[in-house]
């Protein structure tokens, strides 16, 4: 096959991961956080500078402006919208919400994407995430 | 050029190659002085002689013969412009902005903010990083960057932070203009012969929206950024060529741009959010007219089958050019070809199958929608499915197989007229607009604060996208009412999607 293409976990999957497992954490019903794009950047960034993250790699941050910025987690945020797993509360479309479908996509799909070793990266990003996106 | 073998050379050697072999025998002419082209958009545009010698060069005339729209032209008519003159636009707009901005920081900060000489200044390389940022499209703009984009050596580009910004295009783009070959010409016909000390290596850096200086940061936003020359003449462009009446009020933008401090560079903000407004709205409304027409991915699906058929039968199919030959096995192997010189090509080639689906595009003979995918169709729209349809459009193997599993799941009667790759299910890319680092700065001296903090850009583009994105299934005509019950049935048994056919029907007549 000529057209080489990779079949790795996507960008949006390892956001949708870190969702969900935030959400049960947290032990919440429903997990709701102010999700302009500029304070998720500030966020992942931060995450992203952690050794241990190295799923977070996925999301590559362009340092050459005044602020770092990832079109992935940019893009993934869009996806995982117009996928109907996270969605935004009016009328101010600044707290984002995780849906139900997410945890029915985790649990059918994603789960068995992630290795043991992956699994147990993604819980410590989830901890970190939720600590840092509640007291953003 | 099309063998395995040629994608073990680097990315950045083969684009080199492939100036080299544009550049092949051509004969450089230095004009007497600058010149004035006009353009139906924007009136005279004014080029110095420097910029006439790259206008002429073979890297621009291409552009010519590639249509800004692609395929959109099957559709309206008129939308014909190509990557030449929006080059050329761009270009002006970007002196324009410059302008602005040069003129209210004189009021507002009193000093320069940039040097604005046209032959070495800041000026002179925004103007040709701009008139250079889309040198790197290839065959039907972005109908075919949709195809090599998911090509691996480019994936593996975009995973530098550098480029990890950057459309495939622009990638391409970018090494073009870094190319040895591209250099020297540059060096020996811009530099020395016209006189105009401009430094390749900044111009480049522009493309990629990043200056050198920090202080110079906003001359790299004009040239790549959520409202920079690009996006603001092609919005302008095609929905003036498409015939849309969508306003974009650029003496209105001009005059509320400025510079400011902003964490360290001196960074581009508005006074005021409106035109961004504009911009945006007038963006979406291209896309769920235009870029998203339900024919126009039709048409781009209908090229990725012969592009597909192409690569996978390279001894029959590979087109030949002297010194080279393209079957697009790789990135830089579209820019090889462009609109004009693939539908002539291909007529020559004697395959049956590129013979057939060039008669459809010659007589428009296009497939047709059998099966429409939305929130309108969709009765478990809120199944995660979903996200395993919108997968799809990441990952093309994938998607090859979904298609061929339709295919395979058709009655044997339609199978034996049908072509797998008859079967086209299209998932369009979502609408998006970068924020990046847009902000707003109230008044002088005010801090710039995030454009989301005035007006949801982002979720806005998400909210149309979700209420405007529809995916479908293309077939024959004459076979669109089998291919509509196998794609129902192939789509809720591999991603658990339940589609009413009838209200799909409402939107696709496929009887």
């Amino acid at each position: 096959m000529i057209t080489q293409t990779r079949t790795e976990i996507l960008p949006d999957h390892i956001l949708s991961a870190i969702l969900t497992l935030a959400r049960r954490q947290a032990n919440e019903e429903r997990l709701v956080f102010r999700g302009h794009d500029y304070t998720l950047q500030e966020i992942f960034y931060a995450l992203s500078r952690n050794p241990e993250y190295s799923l977070l790699q996925e999301f590559v941050f362009c340092e050459s402006g005044p602020i770092p910025y990832s079109p992935a987690l940019s893009d993934s945020v869009s996806k995982l919208q117009l996928s109907g797993l996270i969605g935004r509360e009016n009328p101010d479309y600044e707290r984002l919400f995780l849906n139900p479908a997410a945890e029915a996509f985790f649990d059918a799909v994603l789960a068995r994407e992630f290795s043991p070793e992956a699994r147990q990266q993604l819980e410590k990003i989830a901890a970190d995430f939720y600590r840092r996106v509640t007291a953003s | 050029m099309s063998s395995e073998a040629s994608i073990a050379v680097p990315l950045e050697e083969r684009v080199d190659q492939f100036v080299a072999w544009l550049f092949r025998d051509y004969k450089t002419i230095i004009p007497r002085g600058p010149k004035v082209i006009n353009d139906s958009l924007l009136g005279n545009q004014y080029f110095s002689k420097h910029e006439v010698v790259v206008i002429d060069c073979p890297l621009l005339q291409r552009l010519k013969r590639i249509k800004q729209t692609g395929l959109v032209y099957h559709v309206f008519p008129s939308a014909t412009h190509t990557r030449f003159e929006h080059s050329l636009g761009a270009t002006t707009v970007a002196e324009r902005c410059f302008h602005a901005i040069r003129d209210r920081a004189r009021i507002e900060l009193g000093e320069a903010v940039a040097n604005e000489d046209r032959l070495s200044g800041d000026l002179a390389l925004v103007r040709m990083a701009t008139l250079l940022h889309d040198v790197g499209h290839g065959l039907c703009s972005h109908a075919s960057e949709q195809i090599y984009a998911l090509l691996s050596d480019l994936r593996e580009f975009k995973r530098k932070p550098e480029f990890s910004r950057k459309d495939p295009g622009e990638i391409l783009s970018y090494l073009i203009v870094r190319s040895p070959t591209f250099q020297n010409w540059f060096q020996e016909y811009v530099v020395e012969a016209c006189d105009a000390p401009l430094r390749l290596d900044t111009v480049a850096a522009l493309i990629l929206g990043k200056h050198p200086e920090k202080d110079k940061h906003f001359l790299a936003q004009i040239v790549s950024s959520p409202y920079d020359a690009d996006k603001l003449d092609y919005i302008a462009r095609d929905s003036y060529y498409c015939g849309l009446a969508l306003t974009v009020d650029l003496p209105r933008f001009y005059s509320m741009i400025s510079v400011a401090s902003w964490k360290g560079y001196r960074a581009l903000v508005l006074r005021s959010y409106v035109p961004l407004e504009q911009i945006l709205f007038s963006k979406m409304m291209l896309f769920g007219s235009v870029y998203h027409h339900q024919k126009v991915k039709c048409l781009d699906s209908m090229l990725r089958s012969i592009i597909q058929h192409m690569q996978q039968n390279p001894n029959r199919c590979a087109i030949q050019f002297p010194g080279t030959r393209v079957s697009f096995a790789e990135p830089v192997e579209y820019l090889y070809i462009t609109d004009d010189e693939f539908f002539n090509q291909i007529q020559g080639l004697g395959d049956p199958y590129v013979q057939e689906m060039l008669s459809r595009f010659l007589r428009r003979n296009l497939f047709v929608r059998c099966l429409q995918i939305s929130r309108r169709t969709v009765v478990n729209w809120n199944h995660y499915g979903r996200a395993m349809l919108m997968d799809l459009g990441d990952q093309p193997t994938k998607l090859d197989d979904l298609e061929r599993k339709i295919y395979e799941q058709l009655p044997a009667s339609a199978r034996s007229v049908m072509n797998p790759r008859d079967v086209r299910l299209s998932i369009p890319d979502r609408p998006r607009i970068k924020t990046e680092d847009a902000v707003v700065q109230t008044s002088p001296g005010a801090e710039p604060e995030p454009i989301e903090l005035f007006f949801p850009v982002g979720q806005w583009t998400d909210a149309y996208a979700h209420n405007k994105w529809s995916s479908y299934v293309y077939a024959p005509r004459e076979q669109a009412v089998p291919v509509r019950d196998a794609a129902i049935s192939v789509l809720a048994n591999e991603v658990g999607l339940e589609i009413d056919a009838a209200k799909s029907d409402r939107a696709c007549h496929p009887a």
